[in-house]
């Protein structure tokens, strides 16, 4: 037996055929898969008018979010930063009524330690000056 | 974006060698049936899978080995004993008018199922698809050499299964 003519009859073997009523079954399960089978179909998409604010935003959405987003960048930066400097400012320098009343709590309470001393001819108080800490202490030491 | 996918051109010019290769490679037609479906519904899912394929046909063909490869993984051992003894009496061949070609196409339809199934999938595309050893083992991701050897030792397999009733029709 000549090896080759057996391959040759192999080949002129004619397979089974396809079973003709598989291929309306099987193209309906492709299509059902298909991606375009799930869009929205436009055959019955009944469009509406358009309303006040997609006018409003045509034709250019895009930009109107991007301006909407670069406002509430600038509003959320000045937040973050403007209420504490005036607040610091605030709380570091405390009001000369309150020093001023401070201070007179203290000369009081002096003299009721040390008792009455001579005071010298009454000046008329000058207006408390807002000193520096430093000399504030010197002179309650000083007292 | 690829073009839409004409799934009707597909199957009419694909589906005959795709049914046959997977019918003899699995040896079992509801599998094929099953694999041919899965087949076409990967492709129109994602079509851009065609996208710049040279040959659709080995293309198809690579797909639907790797698709029944997953199916016998998925299936085990359990039944693979029943796929065997199922795989004995199913005919991948036409049926002949004439006795004695009918007989031999009986045989080697057995005889396809006996042999190993990588060595079943190269006699089948080297015999009734006309590739080469070189496509072959492009599609099946194996080296030239092993595709080369399956085959010879699938055809020897073959001839020594078929001599007497060849001699008788010859």
């Amino acid at each position: 037996m000549n090896p080759d003519d057996l391959e040759k009859h192999l080949r002129s073997q004619p397979m089974r055929q396809v079973p003709p009523q598989w291929r309306a079954d099987i193209l309906s399960a492709a299509r059902q898969a298909s991606p375009s089978e799930h869009a929205p179909r436009t055959t019955h998409h009944v469009p509406r008018s358009p309303s006040l604010f997609s006018t409003l935003l045509w034709p250019h959405p895009t930009a109107w979010a991007g301006l909407a987003a670069i406002w509430l960048l600038i509003l959320g930066f000045n937040l973050a930063t403007g209420p504490s400097v005036p607040l610091l400012a605030k709380r570091a320098s405390p009001t000369a009524p309150q020093v001023l009343m401070a201070f007179q709590e203290q000369e009081r309470l002096l003299s009721e330690l040390l008792g009455p001393r001579e005071t010298p001819v009454a000046e008329r108080p000058k207006p408390a000056q807002p000193r520096p800490r430093s000399e504030l202490r010197r002179r309650l030491l000083m007292a | 974006m690829s073009a839409p996918l004409d799934v009707e051109r597909l199957y009419d010019e694909h589906a005959q060698a795709l049914f046959a290769f997977l019918l003899n490679f699995t040896r079992h037609e509801a599998d094929t049936r099953d694999l041919l479906q899965e087949l076409f519904v990967k492709l129109a899912k994602r079509p851009e899978l065609l996208d710049g394929v040279r040959d659709e046909r080995a293309f198809l063909l690579r797909l639907a080995h790797n698709l029944a490869i997953d199916l016998i993984r998925r299936r085990g051992t359990r039944e693979k004993h029943y796929e065997q003894l199922a795989g004995d009496t199913i005919a991948v061949l036409v049926p002949a008018d004439e006795p004695d070609e009918g007989a031999f196409r009986k045989a080697l339809s057995t005889a396809l199922g006996e042999l190993p199934p990588d060595q079943r999938a190269v006699v089948h595309l080297k015999l009734w698809e006309g590739l080469t050893f070189e496509q072959i083992a492009e599609l099946l991701g194996i080296p030239l050499n092993t595709a080369a050897s399956r085959y010879r030792y699938g055809l020897d397999k073959l001839r020594e299964r078929l001599r007497p009733l060849y001699d008788e029709i010859k």
